[in-house]
């Protein structure tokens, strides 16, 4: 939803002239990146049923289950992307002012917790396939007996596997964003891919945000 | 349906979209709307001719009981394609990427649509979907039906997970297009085209969008579930790992059911942009037409149930989605008596498409009240996966979204081409269209009814000559369809030139050349009434250069 | 929205809205809070609460998100219209997707009414009689009134095979009260298994309760001469009976609850077409 321009002329930059106005398609772009957002909830809304019939269904699995996922780790998982939230939306107001080094200098520090993230990701992955605690079929950690307790870790990896694969994508047009401000292309005439590339990034926060309660404090 | 060879003789006709630039590359990497419609078009066609060639090798199996020309192995790949291909490659794009793409922004006055580059972005994604779940023809070919339910598509020994990751990339080709034109209708209209005067193709195509957009990332995820089931095995449809078979198929429907809504409400906009221009007056009901495409769009999210009433759901649930299922009809009739009551008193001109509106409400109609008896519970549970059903889909699907699309083609024809197509042949097919039509289906509700389950390669001998009779119909279909197909190609060639308005037609994309410029006006128009005011003999909505 | 010239208008004048530093990092600081209170409210056993707070308080923090960093506080109407109808869609399909898990399985059907009552999975309808395959008087009296509801069409009132239904058949149905023409044999057992399995033009009845088929069974023999026929070992083998154990077969519920469905085909993939009990006796 970054950008979307026909044919450009250099004298209307950024302008696809099927728009009246520079504005107005800021306002279209930024529309369709609000749809696509809703396309995104019902994407996630699958696994949150899936969740969900697993909460009330068997509740005292999901108890004992859940205590084999590390809710510190989780915690800090969620302190970074709220962290890495707050740089990003730093990053769209820089690029609403022009300042361009500001711009790269905040969606590095976003790039930065976001690896962050990862590595906390990587650590509790990693632990998980050592001791065999995986999803369905592959299920074989000997300790937890509970009856469906293979299906939560299928949630788990699913929600959090398709989470993690938003961040990456996230980092990849991070790093396109700093190519183009170190270029100089965003001002506040211009800032578009900047701001959809925000409300992407505020929308994985957003997920996260249900999701560590909902898979890490499960009481 | 465009082709490069057409260009030379339309270059004389001034700047069109055609003309506008040369070469294959221009079109590949056009992102003119128009354009990309019509590589839709050309490509869904493509997939229309195999998706046929397996209904008629289907038909042609069940030309005797017995076991003719396959094996039952075979034929569960011909009834799985067949509906796949049909689904998911030609009904669900159909109108709304082929025609809409075309004919939208034209309606809204507008250059193009809101994303032309996620336009054409959407067609490459259709292409690689499309031809990595038509690859698996080549490979050990898919037996699930079109379906996939669980448990049988985790463990079927096919090509099913590429047909399944198929149908997950065009699911994104379907939100993207859905999505642009959402925001087109939202930011794209011309001056003085309000909401209450917007066409109501438009309005149909909002509402469609509106579905994909909420309904296919729930189809997306289910399919990246089963893709997931089938390769690591996670368990949540997979019975034998405590997982739930049934759920899937909650899953599934609450895509699939308003995907028929995604197939049937454009067909519905197509109709009714036809009856007023073919009865010369104002649409009866605008409101009412525009509201109940609003009104079926909602309910279309909440009666997928109907498809669980013998899956094990429980009586409570088969109760309460039953009861739903039943209110589609209201806003349905809405509609059907709108078109009937603008036909009242008017001037009706009987051309090709308009015979095929006549067509639509015919079989429509009948599609649609079956509809109603099978969301009775008790008598579903008889009809459920006999031909009853088959019947009253295909009634639906091709009586419905097929007869809208062939009147639309005729319709829009001279604004594609420039060209107007051979009339007594396109009534000649129109007619055969329809008796095949009917000949195939209608002994498919009878020998539903007397108990032929559908899926079965093989039948009791009683049940022969209604099968010899829809076998018969389904090559009458064929032969009109290609009659069909050779008038509008060969019209592209050697056709009449159409004039800029030959249907007298008030919408905007009437209000300039055929085929039309590469953005669509010569002049910015303005829109200052609706677009039915049919008043005595005047053509063209109220414009102000 | 109603006019588009208007709204056009509108966004030349609006400016866009440029969230200040001191803005945002005090929207991070209450987000940071609230982790904190998730984490610790988490540490403490409030039952079902827990889970209600956890929820309003991501929801809190989801809106502040909504709000401050997307911008929707500052934003046209209809991107909050949009972005809340995902909400809207998402409960329909979790409400009525539950609409059936948590009714499913509580009612189900026996002796064709509706029983509602809880059904966990496993249970099978026990034998009201003791070692069925022996006759009693109860056995055939229950027999008796199975037989004028659900035969009498075929086999007659009195089991001769002429009831109403059976000038149109070919085979005649059996008559009960002759001696020969048993194509199973005529032990009580024998019988049994016609009775489940069905034979030629004969149904299944696999689906009728266990007692209903035995005092079926009873009864077809009181009509005749055939009191000296004795079951063999592997008659009851093959209905899949130990003649030693009381049970008589059980089974019998005409719907099969889901759950209860998917244990068999948990406990035997392999044979997950086989009834709920081995009434048929194969294995």
């Amino acid at each position: 939803m970054s950008t979307s321009q026909g044919v450009v002329t250099s004298a209307e930059r950024h302008h696809a002239h099927h728009f009246e106005s520079g504005l107005a398609e800021f306002e279209a772009c930024k529309q369709g990146m609000w749809i696509f957002l809703v396309t995104e909830v019902l994407f996630f809304s699958g696994m949150f049923l899936l969740y969900a019939i697993l909460r009330v269904f068997y509740p005292s699995m999901m108890h004992d289950a859940h205590h084999l996922l590390n809710w510190k780790m989780g915690a800090l998982n969620t302190v970074i992307l709220i962290c890495s939230s707050l740089t990003m939306a730093l990053a769209v107001s820089a690029a609403q002012r022009g300042e361009k080094d500001k711009i790269v200098r905040y969606i590095w520090l976003t790039f930065l917790f976001s690896c962050g993230f990862l590595v906390v990701k990587f650590f509790e992955y990693s632990h998980k396939i050592h001791e065999g605690i995986l999803p369905g079929a592959l299920w074989h950690y000997e300790e937890l007996k509970a009856a469906k307790a293979p299906l939560f870790f299928s949630v788990y990896f699913v929600m959090t596997g398709i989470h993690g694969l938003h961040v990456i994508i996230g980092m990849a047009v991070m790093l396109w964003l700093i190519k183009r401000a170190k270029r100089n292309e965003f001002g506040p005439e211009y800032f578009t891919p900047v701001e959809m590339t925000g409300l992407y990034w505020h929308f994985v926060d957003l997920v996260w945000i249900y999701l560590f309660p909902l898979l890490y404090l499960v009481s | 349906m465009s082709s490069h060879s057409s260009e030379g003789d339309l270059v004389k006709h001034g700047d069109n979209y055609i003309n506008h630039s040369a070469g294959i590359k221009s079109w590949l990497n056009t992102l003119d709307h128009k354009r990309i419609g019509m590589m839709y078009l050309f490509t869904v066609m493509i997939f229309f001719l195999i998706g046929g060639f397996f209904a008629l090798g289907i038909r042609l199996e069940l030309f005797s009981p017995g076991m003719q020309f396959m094996t039952p192995d075979t034929y569960n790949r011909f009834f799985t394609y067949h509906g796949a291909i049909m689904v998911f490659m030609v009904i669900i794009p159909l109108i709304p990427a082929a025609m809409g793409n075309f004919i939208l922004p034209m309606q809204l006055g507008a250059k193009d649509v809101a994303f032309p580059r996620w336009n054409l972005v959407s067609y490459y994604i259709y292409v690689t979907g499309a031809l990595i779940a038509a690859s698996t023809l080549f490979l050990k070919g898919v037996d699930t039906g079109w379906t996939f339910y669980t448990p049988y598509s985790i463990r079927s020994n096919s090509s099913a997970t590429f047909v399944l990751l198929g149908a997950f990339i065009m699911g994104f080709s379907s939100i993207l297009t859905g999505l642009n034109f959402i925001v087109t209708i939202h930011k794209l209209r011309a001056p003085g085209l309000t909401w209450g005067r917007l066409p109501l193709f438009v309005w149909a195509l909002y509402a469609t969008s509106i579905i994909q957009v909420l309904a296919t990332p729930v189809l997306a995820i289910t399919l990246l579930l089963l893709i997931l089931e089938r390769t690591l095995g996670i368990g949540v449809f997979d019975p034998k790992l405590g997982g739930d078979p049934v759920l899937f198929q909650h899953f599934f429907w609450f895509y699939s059911h308003p995907a028929v809504y995604i197939m049937i409400l454009p067909a519905m906009g197509v109709i009714s942009e036809l009856v007023p221009v073919f009865s010369r007056k104002p649409i009866f009901g605008y409101k009412a037409i525009a509201g109940a495409t609003f009104g079926i769009a909602l309910v279309s999210f909440i009666v997928w149930g109907h498809h669980l009433f013998v899956s094990g759901q429980s009586e409570f649930a088969n109760f309460v989605f039953s009861l739903i299922t039943m209110f589609v009809a209201i806003p349905t009739g809405v509609k059907v008596f709108s078109w009937l009551g603008t036909m009242y008193k008017g001037s009706l001109r009987f051309d090709t498409p308009m015979l095929y509106v006549f067509g639509f409400l015919f079989v429509f109609t009948i599609g649609g009240l079956t509809g109603v008896f099978l969301a009775v519970v008790s008598i579903d549970v008889h009809l459920t996966d006999t031909y009853f059903v088959i019947a009253h889909f295909h009634y639906v699907m091709v009586g419905g979204t097929i007869m809208a699309f062939l009147g639309g083609i005729h319709y829009w024809f001279p604004k594609f081409s420039g060209k107007m197509y051979h009339e007594s042949l396109a009534k000649f097919a129109c007619w055969l269209v329809m008796i095949g039509f009917n000949v195939t289906f209608f002994p498919q509700f009878i020998v539903g009814t007397l108990g032929m389950p559908r899926r079965y390669a093989d039948y009791l001998p009683q049940f022969t000559n209604y099968n010899r009779a829809s076998t018969v119909g389904s090559w009458i279909l064929a032969l009109g369809l290609f009659i069909t197909a050779y008038n509008l190609f060969r019209s592209m060639k050697t056709g009449k030139a159409a004039g800029d308005n030959p249907w007298g037609g008030l919408t905007l994309e009437w209000q300039t050349t055929s085929p039309p410029p590469f953005e669509n006006f010569k002049y910015d128009p303005v829109v200052t009434e609706g677009p039915y005011e049919y008043k005595g003999d005047r053509i063209g909505m109220g414009i102000n250069a | 929205m109603s006019n588009n010239n208007n709204h056009h208008k509108k966004d030349s004048h609006h400016q866009h809205h440029i969230l200040t530093n001191a803005m945002a990092f005090k929207v991070w600081g209450a987000l940071i809070g609230l982790t904190f209170i998730t984490v610790a409210v988490a540490q403490i056993d409030l039952g079902a609460l827990n889970f209600a707070v956890a929820m309003l308080v991501a929801s809190i923090k989801a809106t502040l998100v909504c709000m401050f960093f997307m911008g929707l506080k500052y934003d046209h109407k209809e991107n909050t219209v949009i972005f809340t109808t995902s909400i809207i869609f998402l409960s329909i399909f979790m409400i009525l997707t539950f609409g059936d898990l948590i009714t499913r399985g509580d009612v189900y059907v026996k002796d064709g009414k509706i029983i509602p009552e809880s059904f966990t999975a496993g249970t099978v309808v026990k034998s009201k009689f003791t070692k069925p395959w022996i006759s009693t008087p109860e056995l055939i009296a229950h027999g008796k009134e199975q037989f004028q509801n659900q035969c009498v069409v075929c086999h007659g009132a009195e089991g001769k095979g002429n009831g109403a239904a059976s000038a149109g058949l070919n085979p005649k149905p059996r008559n009960f009260t002759a001696a020969e023409g048993w194509k199973n044999g005529r032990r009580p057992s024998q019988i049994f298994y016609t009775l489940s399995n069905g034979l030629g033009g004969m149904p299944s009845f696999a689906s009728a309760p266990s007692d209903d088929r035995w005092g079926l069974v009873h009864y077809v023999r009181s009509l005749g001469p055939h009191e000296n026929e004795k079951d063999t070992p592997a008659d009851f083998k093959k209905i899949g009976i130990d003649p030693d154990k009381a049970d008589g077969g059980g089974g019998g519920e005409k719907v099969i609850p889901v759950d209860f469905a998917i244990d068999q085909m948990i406990a035997d993939p392999a044979g997950a077409a086989k009834p709920v009990k081995p009434t048929k006796g194969k294995k």
